[in-house]
């Protein structure tokens, strides 16, 4: 099935065409192009309800992402017995989150959106960053994407777990 | 945890064909407007009591169900019409609803829509209209049959009820068709039908998966004629390649029909409606009263 879209907010003006795109290119990279995956992008409120919800943290955030196979391999990709299993998860961009911090460092909002879906992929494929040992592989994953992302579009994309290890 | 958004889109995609067809259209319960008999449910009863006062029915019996004596006295006021006691406990009736209506109409005035949009108003029917840069955008929709009907559980109306008694709001969400007419190209006009896809406006605080608006369908007809040509090739978007239904939505919202904009639309239609509903009720209560 590909990649379900959904924009559910009107804050944050969005080029759905362009973040298919790019995400179609990150799956490409990841070889998960078989796999389903739902990107949902919310503003404020809903992300910090959907926090609150499931993290018990009262606030808005910039991804949260939740995978269909739990407690994966890092690195290594689901092995499905039936079609229903060839799906990765949903993602949760905090779209409005994410454009007031582009707005604030001067960075281009759909740029940083292929950034924080990066991340939110390699969550969904089982990377952690709660230890120093975690936090180094997913950055080291993450740097691979983007650093082949950056080679096929001649973009200059960096990881976000460099900046910000503390989140998502 | 969440349930799988692309799971549960497979699925729904199924159960849309079915349910778009028989639910937008049915009035619903909490629905302000007077239950007009269009569902195929009352059909057969009014019929039966047409058959009933026939007076050209082959068997002869007739029950004189309507006659003048069994529904009390007529009064009289000069004008030629009958006139009942029970027309005057429903002119009463009607007089006491508008005034409850009018207390809760937000504003005499309609909400204003932002991006430079005419207001053109014929009836229930609605326009919008804008010109960016030699092109042409029409909007229009129609508020007859515009509330989605209420989603509430039997089962769950005890507890609903005990919630402060709370009336829940009614929103309503028409399908709209925008028009696109480029200068150059006057001869047709690409038409976008769209639509508020029921799970987002009916369950509130949910985890409502679906887009704000969506497109169902999309063609070029004759430029400002009101009839949809059938010849015309249709895309359907329920099979559509989803790269294409993106560029779909990014042609609209450059053009202003955007999320912002449903929204405004649907604040635009629920005022329009209540208006409609109130002129409808006073026209009511001035025919029965034979004003």
């Amino acid at each position: 099935m590909g990649v379900v879209l959904r924009n559910l907010q009107k804050v944050v003006p969005l080029r759905r065409a362009r973040l298919r795109r790019d995400v179609d290119t990150l799956r490409h990279i990841l070889g998960v192009q078989k796999f389903d995956l739902g990107v949902v992008c919310v503003d404020n409120r809903r992300m910090q309800q959907i926090n609150n919800t499931y993290r018990k943290k009262d606030a808005p955030t910039d991804v949260l992402s939740f995978p269909f196979h739990e407690d994966l391999r890092p690195g290594k990709l689901p092995c499905p017995l039936h079609r229903d299993e060839l799906n990765l998860g949903d993602i949760f961009l905090g779209v409005e989150f994410l454009m007031k911090q582009c707005q604030e460092d001067n960075l281009d909002l759909h740029s940083t959106l292929t950034v924080v879906t990066a991340h939110g992929i390699c969550h969904l494929l089982g990377y952690r960053h709660e230890t120093e040992e975690e936090w180094t592989e997913m950055f080291q994953r993450e740097s691979y994407i983007l650093g082949e992302y950056n080679r096929l579009t001649g973009k200059h994309l960096e990881p976000l777990t460099k900046r910000c290890s503390q989140d998502s | 945890m969440l349930k799988s958004l692309s799971r549960a889109v497979g699925a729904a995609v199924r159960i849309s064909t079915i349910t778009t067809s028989t639910t937008s259209r049915a009035l619903p319960l909490t629905s302000p407007a007077l239950c007009a008999p269009s569902s195929a449910a009352v059909r057969p009863f009014t019929r039966s009591l047409w058959m009933m006062n026939n007076s050209g029915a082959s068997s002869g019996y007739r029950p004189k169900l309507f006659s003048c004596k069994t529904l009390g006295p007529a009064v009289s006021c000069g004008c030629g019409s009958l006139h009942t006691e029970g027309d005057k406990a429903f002119g009463d009736f009607l007089s006491d609803e508008i005034k409850e209506e009018r207390k809760i109409q937000k504003s005499k005035t309609l909400p204003k829509m932002s991006g430079g949009w005419e207001l053109e108003m014929n009836g229930a029917e609605v326009k919008l209209v804008r010109s960016v840069s030699g092109e042409k955008i029409s909007v229009t929709f129609n508020v007859n049959n515009s509330i989605p009907p209420s989603f509430e559980e039997e089962a769950e109306q005890g507890q609903q009820q005990q919630k402060g008694e709370e009336e829940q709001d009614i929103v309503s969400t028409p399908n709209f068709v925008v028009e696109v007419t480029k200068q150059e190209a006057a001869k047709h006009s690409l038409v976008f039908d769209c639509h508020f896809p029921e799970d987002e406006v009916s369950h509130g605080e949910g985890e409502e998966e679906s887009d704000i608006f969506s497109i169902r369908e999309v063609s070029f007809q004759p430029e400002g004629d009101s009839d949809w040509k059938e010849t015309s090739y249709t895309l359907n978007t329920d099979s559509l390649d989803w790269a294409l239904y993106d560029h779909l939505m990014d042609f609209l919202a450059d053009r202003g029909v955007d999320n912002t904009f449903a929204d405004e639309l649907m604040q635009l239609s629920t005022a329009v409606e209540h208006q409609e509903y109130i002129k409808f009720l006073e026209d009511l209560g001035s025919f029965v009263k034979c004003k």
